[in-house]
């Protein structure tokens, strides 16, 4: 190359403004926060995070232009482009270079650092460029069996096995000998991208999706789809209301690990009467708008914000929900599948990489495909398409049943709603379209009361505290019972105020039963009256009662007479009993079952006996615990001396090493990758290899285990036991 | 959205505003498919359950009908999965049907494989079924026609019977219409049966369930086994029979604890069909001494557990039942709907009470305080001890007496459960008392003269819950009862709903001791008279007191 190959930041300074602009704002993350040049931005751009952010945004034509734009040597023309992909591709290139997935240097073009890495190195199925001459015109004499071979290869994977580079038979044999096939290692060779390309008839992609498919489904009417939507938002209105106050009438305790735990779910669901998936959609839309939170004593309560939430307009409600699930990246459908048991709502574990992208995409399809229920099929197929890297079945599917439970849509399509959210107007409809809250209720002889239609909210309240609710839906269904009616009375209210407010707000007359109910309840609450106290004094002498209340000298220790035989004093009992003796009183102290406490004097503590701990001498412990103790410490300490000195050896080594230490008998080290991930040392007495697994006596447990090999990252030769011996002598 | 009268609840029942204009309408349309659960004055609860929309598959009806009138009637938007649930449920019934095979006898059939093969691995089902014929037939094993179907209810499958039944023994039978016509509801009812071929026919007490039975009998024509409570019932069904058929009273027979008759038209007890020696039912027999043609249910809400297993297997005989209530105590309202046969026709009692076929009723509770000697002694009892004492005070039985003082002109049923304090009103009141132990003879002469109004009171334990017609019976004072039974609640009510010849009104007052676990008692079975619709009120016990 004559002329030193220009820079992608250098390209970059070298873009207008407008063009910069749009690199912006189809890439926001290259300007939060905003690089200081161009060498920054060109640095950012091409880190992988963001290539990874940018890749993803692409659909699957676009998708399709760049791994072809990563197949071609660089620089390559705009022609060359064209001509492996197809001539629409000239349309989506300046979007692809305005996304600095591309960029120019003079008339041609360059993909930046570390794409290709993230595409692959088979891109689209290609092997290797070839390492020595191409010779194209050979594909024309390759002999029968030999096509065969290379018909297996053309579409990917372009690798092929082979049992032994030596001992080769015509037809592969013809191909390496041509250098139509390159062997990679003494087992594997493969197809030269120059070969395949030509092969797969100059192009790259087998088929090229420049479209999405069209979405089928079932067509219905705007009304029977609004119909459908109302009910589901006055329902998803009500779930959450009643979830919330059932949080906080059997407040469940937060999870160790956070979120609320399967037993809890269970209980809600069959409380809301959902299932359990649903309940753990409802408990996570009432977290994202802060109308739930798991208090610092691991109480899972609802929020003040619960409060001002019910008391806004319906409307507003619903947005308020509806906007923050948007925009979540947590995916409440992950909430106790089967194959992810502990995964808990409002837990930590609910966030995936992708899942609002998934259901913006989702949407924009509702909302393109108007008066249609998709099939699943096909809308997840529509989805893959604008987001390939993305693309979750799941997260469609989920993403269809939310919004159906939203009320998004109904009956599956979208609803006059959901568009109008959107494409973000003001006014939703939805208030227009909710039935309109009723103020009234009809009350029954039955004791039960309905309210034929959602209840203005301060009514709904006050019902709350004096009736149950028997039943919910478009209407509720109240019924008074002696336990309702006595907390309403439990709250402040009185019978008459009970009956005054039913009187009004009823349609129907009050029948005589719940009347008659209410009148006895209230008769009887309150006959029997508790409170705390410290002490008693009693005496069955009124008169001397009458003495001592009226005794100016006790007057500072404020007694109540509670009955005409009893006093009552916040006072401790010697207290009590040390200032009448004073006064010329002659009290005696009395235990609870009334007899007299003869032996003032001896004065005694109140407490109940509390006995310390007995810490007894240590025995000495037995030999066999010693010396697993000093084992144990000795084996650590050798792991942690020699971790930094296993070194890596490829899997044909382990497994080499490893037999001639079984065959000397000898300890060594390895070093281990367990489930998590986390690499250790582990001194090993190795015994046997079967079926991938090593099997060894773990010198630090003293137990035998397997180790698979592939996980053993390196394998080394320890110290010898007698080394050590001397150690020993305790 | 439109204004309708109905409103669906996310628990499945529906409200039903019968102030509204279209409630009659929606009335009818509902409730082929949905259970009416209460009816008090202003809005009547039905509910939607798997057992009412199969029995609305089996009168014909499809899941778009259900589907239609909820959106038609509906007041506010239907929750569409509520939808989508009534259709997945409705098209369970029917996919497997039992049909008769010329070769084979009993086969399953569906044209679902998927759904065959389901129930086939059912632990159940599977020792009932013979060899695959294809992937939609299966034979079934003779005599397992019954238990099939009740296990395959269970599954949630309910077969449809298209077996066909056995036409019996010819035995003529027809209508004797003089001086007396049947209603058109019964008629309705007896046609419901026919058509469907098995079923249950739900009528109020008082409404004349007898006559149904006999009407489908006519239409039978066919020797007929009725299976009734007990010995009293046997011997008024006998006497409607004669009255109301040209039936020969010696084809009529009686098979009870006292005679073992076999005839062309046989009435059994239950109890003597439940009677074992040594650990056999010892009469079982009978279910094969006739070709019986047609077998009717007498109070089916109280087929005692054993008369479903004979049930079982007898699938190929017509079977009517006959009831106030399908609601069982006990809930086996599935082994009914699946032996018995589904429900063909019902009536709200309140609809019958508006035609002036049973005396409109006025339910007062009276509240008695105990003394506090009596209460006292409440709180120390026993807790086994407890309802007995409560429920057979000596306050308890003064007010009783006062009211019946109060109400001598009328005639007036004391019922209750304990029979020394039964006894003891009896001696007060200086009147006679009825109880298990009075030989039918003396019950029989007992009635009549009550009937007649010879005796204006009677004092009766709870042999005279069921099937006793006490026509001119006005007011009932309940002292005592099987604590909070919703069914004898409406069994006693029904004694007096009867309708009366000067068209009076009927009251029902029950005492209650305030305080005690009898007010917990009497609020369940009260709150469900007040369900029903009927006018409700509770009083002090002093008012009646005060007014002797």
């Amino acid at each position: 190359m004559s002329k030193l190959a220009i820079t992608f930041a250098d390209e970059l300074r070298s873009r207008s403004d407008q063009d910069l602009a749009a690199l912006f704002k189809y890439r926001p993350d290259l300007v939060t926060p905003v690089p200081n040049d161009f060498t920054s931005l060109a640095a950012r751009a091409t880190s992988t995070p963001s290539l990874v952010r940018a890749l993803d945004s692409l659909n699957q034509w676009h998708y399709q232009i760049i791994e072809a734009a990563c197949v071609l040597p660089e620089p390559f023309k705009k022609s060359e482009l064209l001509s492996i992909t197809s001539e629409e591709s000239a349309f989506a290139l300046d979007y692809l270079w305005q996304m600095g997935l591309l960029y120019k240097e003079g008339n041609n073009y360059r993909t930046p650092i570390n794409l290709k890495l993230l595409i692959g190195d088979e891109p689209v199925g290609l092997g290797p460029e070839s390492a020595g001459k191409v010779n194209l015109n050979i594909l024309k004499d390759v002999p029968k069996p030999s096509m065969e071979v290379l018909s297996k290869l053309i579409w990917g994977p372009p690798r092929g096995q082979i049992s032994n580079i030596k001992k080769l038979g015509t037809a592969i044999g013809w191909l390496l000998d041509n250098n139509v096939l390159i062997a990679l290692d003494s087992n594997t060779v493969a197809l030269p991208r120059e070969y395949a390309i030509n092969l797969r008839g100059n192009k790259v992609h087998k088929e090229l999706y420049i479209k999405p498919n069209l979405l089928s489904g079932k067509k219905l009417t705007q009304k029977q789809i609004d119909l459908a939507a109302v009910a589901n938002i006055s329902t998803i209105l009500r779930w959450c209301e009643e979830f919330l106050h059932n949080l906080s009438d059997e407040t469940p305790t937060a999870l160790r690990t956070g979120g609320i735990g399967v037993r809890d779910m269970k209980r809600i669901a069959e409380h809301l009467g959902v299932e359990e998936s649903c309940a753990g959609f409802i408990a996570e839309l009432c977290y994202l708008s802060g109308l739930v939170v798991i208090d610092p004593d691991d109480q899972v309560l609802p929020t003040s914000a619960f409060d001002i939430w019910l008391s806004k307009p319906q409307e507003e409600r619903w947005y308020s929900l509806v906007v923050l699930w948007l925009d979540t990246s947590r995916v409440s459908g992950l909430i106790g599948r089967t194959s992810d048991k502990n995964i808990a709502p409002l837990g930590p574990e609910l966030d995936r990489a992708g899942a609002s992208l998934i259901k913006r995409t989702t949407l924009k399809i509702l909302l393109e495909n108007p008066q249609t229920t998709p099939e699943l099929e096909s809308i997840s197929e529509i989805v893959k398409w604008w987001n390939p890297q993305r693309f979750n079945a799941e997260f469609v599917e989920w993403n269809l049943r939310e919004a159906e439970w939203l009320g998004i849509t109904g009956q599956g399509a979208i609803s006059e709603f959901g568009k109008n959210l959107l494409t973000a107007q003001d006014d939703l409809g939805i208030e227009k379209a909710l039935p309109k809250p009723v103020d009234h209720i009809l009350i029954q002889a039955d004791n039960s009361a309905v309210a034929p239609g959602p209840l203005t909210p301060e009514l709904s309240a006050e019902m709350g505290t004096i009736a149950d609710i028997e039943s919910r839906g478009g209407a509720t269904v109240y019924r008074f019972s002696e336990a309702s009616i006595r907390r309403g009375l439990d709250h402040g209210k009185t019978g008459d105020q009970i009956k005054t407010f039913l009187t009004k707000i009823s349609k129907t007359p009050m029948p005589q039963p719940l009347a008659y109910l209410i009148a006895d309840v209230a008769k009887r609450h309150g006959r029997l009256r508790i409170g705390s106290t410290q002490t008693y004094i009693r005496c069955e002498d009124e008169g001397l009662i009458q003495q001592i209340m009226h005794d100016k000298k006790c007057e500072h220790l404020r007694l109540r007479r509670i009955a005409p035989q009893v006093l009552v004093a916040d006072f401790e009992l010697d207290e009590i009993i040390g200032e009448l003796r004073e006064f010329g009183y002659l009290p005696a102290a009395e235990n609870s079952s009334g007899v007299l406490l003869s032996q003032p004097n001896l004065r005694r503590a109140k407490s109940r006996p509390k006995p310390p701990r007995i810490v007894s001498e240590f025995l000495a412990p037995k030999e066999n615990i010693i010396y697993s103790a000093v084992k144990t410490i000795r084996a650590g300490e050798r792991s942690r001396k020699v971790e930094p000195i296993v070194p890596g050896t490829s899997s044909n080594e382990t497994l080499a090493l490893l037999n001639q230490f079984i065959e000397t008998q000898q300890t060594l080290v390895i070093s281990y990758a367990d489930n998590n991930g986390g690499v250790s040392n582990r001194i090993i007495e190795p015994i046997s290899i079967s079926l991938g697994s090593l099997t060894a006596r773990d010198e630090t447990t003293g137990e035998i285990t397997q180790f698979r090999i592939p996980r053993i990252n390196g394998v080394a030769p320890t110290v010898t036991i007698s080394e050590n011996k001397a150690d020993l002598d305790l | 959205m439109s204004d309708g009268p109905l409103i669906v609840q996310s628990d499945k029942t529906l409200l039903l505003d019968i102030d509204h204009v279209l409630s009659d309408e929606c009335r009818r349309a509902i409730a082929s498919f949905a259970e009416l659960e209460k009816s008090p004055e202003h809005i009547h609860t039905y509910r939607l359950t798997p057992l009412g929309l199969w029995n609305s598959r089996a009168a014909g009806h499809d899941a778009e009908q259900v589907i239609d009138v909820l959106l038609k009637y509906s007041r506010y938007a239907v929750p569409h999965s509520l939808l989508v649930d009534i259709a997945e449920t409705m098209s369970r019934y029917g996919r497997l049907r039992l049909e008769a095979h010329p070769v084979h006898g009993l086969i399953l059939v569906s044209n679902d494989p998927a759904v065959l093969k389901e129930v086939t691995r059912g632990k159940k089902v599977a020792p009932m079924l013979g060899s695959q014929l294809d992937d939609e037939t299966i034979v079934v094993h003779p005599g397992q026609r019954g238990f099939l179907k009740q296990a395959l209810l269970k599954l949630g499958w309910p077969a449809e019977d298209f077996a066909g039944y056995v036409d019996g023994e010819h035995h003529e039978i027809s209508l004797k219409q003089d001086g007396w016509q049947i209603r058109k509801y019964q008629e309705l009812a007896a046609e419901g049966f026919w058509h469907g071929g098995s079923g249950v026919v739900v009528l109020p007490c008082g409404a004349g369930k007898t006559i149904v039975g006999v009407a489908a009998m006519a239409h039978a024509k066919a020797t007929t086994l009725i299976l009734v409570t007990n010995t009293v019932a046997a011997r008024q069904w006998r006497e409607e029979l004669i009255k109301r058929t040209d039936l020969n009273p010696d084809d009529i027979g009686e098979y009870s604890g006292a005679k073992k008759e076999i005839r062309p038209v046989t009435i059994a007890t239950y109890q003597v069909m439940t009677t074992r020696k040594k650990g056999v039912y010892a009469h079982l027999d009978l279910f094969d001494a006739i070709d019986w043609g047609l077998i009717i249910y007498d109070e089916v809400h109280l087929l005692p557990a054993p008369i479903f297993r004979f049930t079982a297997d007898i699938q190929s005989r017509r079977r009517l039942g006959l009831t106030a209530t399908l609601v069982r105590e006990d809930g086996m309202e599935g082994e009914v709907f699946s032996l018995i046969g589904p429900k063909r026709f019902d009536v709200p009692w309140k609809e019958i009470e508006a035609q002036g076929y049973i005396a409109p009723a006025d339910c007062v509770e009276v509240r008695i305080t105990l003394t506090d000697a009596e209460r006292l002694n409440y709180a120390t009892a026993e807790q086994e001890d407890r309802y007995r004492f409560c429920a057979t005070s000596q306050t308890k039985k003064d007010v009783a007496i006062a009211l019946a003082k109060q109400h001598a002109n009328d005639q007036v049923l004391v019922i209750g459960q304990y029979l020394e304090q039964l006894d003891q009103l009896s001696v007060d009141l200086g009147v006679p008392v009825i109880k298990g132990e009075t030989p039918i003879k003396e019950r029989e002469r007992l009635f009549a003269m009550f009937r007649s109004g010879e005796i204006k009171c009677l004092v009766v334990s709870k042999v005279a819950n069921f099937s006793i017609d006490l026509p001119e019976a006005t007011i009932a004072i309940q002292v005592s009862g099987t604590f909070g039974s919703r069914q004898e609640e409406a069994q006693r009510l029904g004694r007096i709903l009867r309708p009366k010849a000067d068209g009076r009104g009927a009251r029902f007052y029950s005492l209650v001791a305030r305080d005690t676990i009898d007010q917990d008692f009497a609020q369940n079975r009260q709150r469900f008279l007040a369900e029903q619709g009927y006018a409700y009120r509770i009083i002090d016990a002093d008012e009646i007191l005060n007014k002797n």
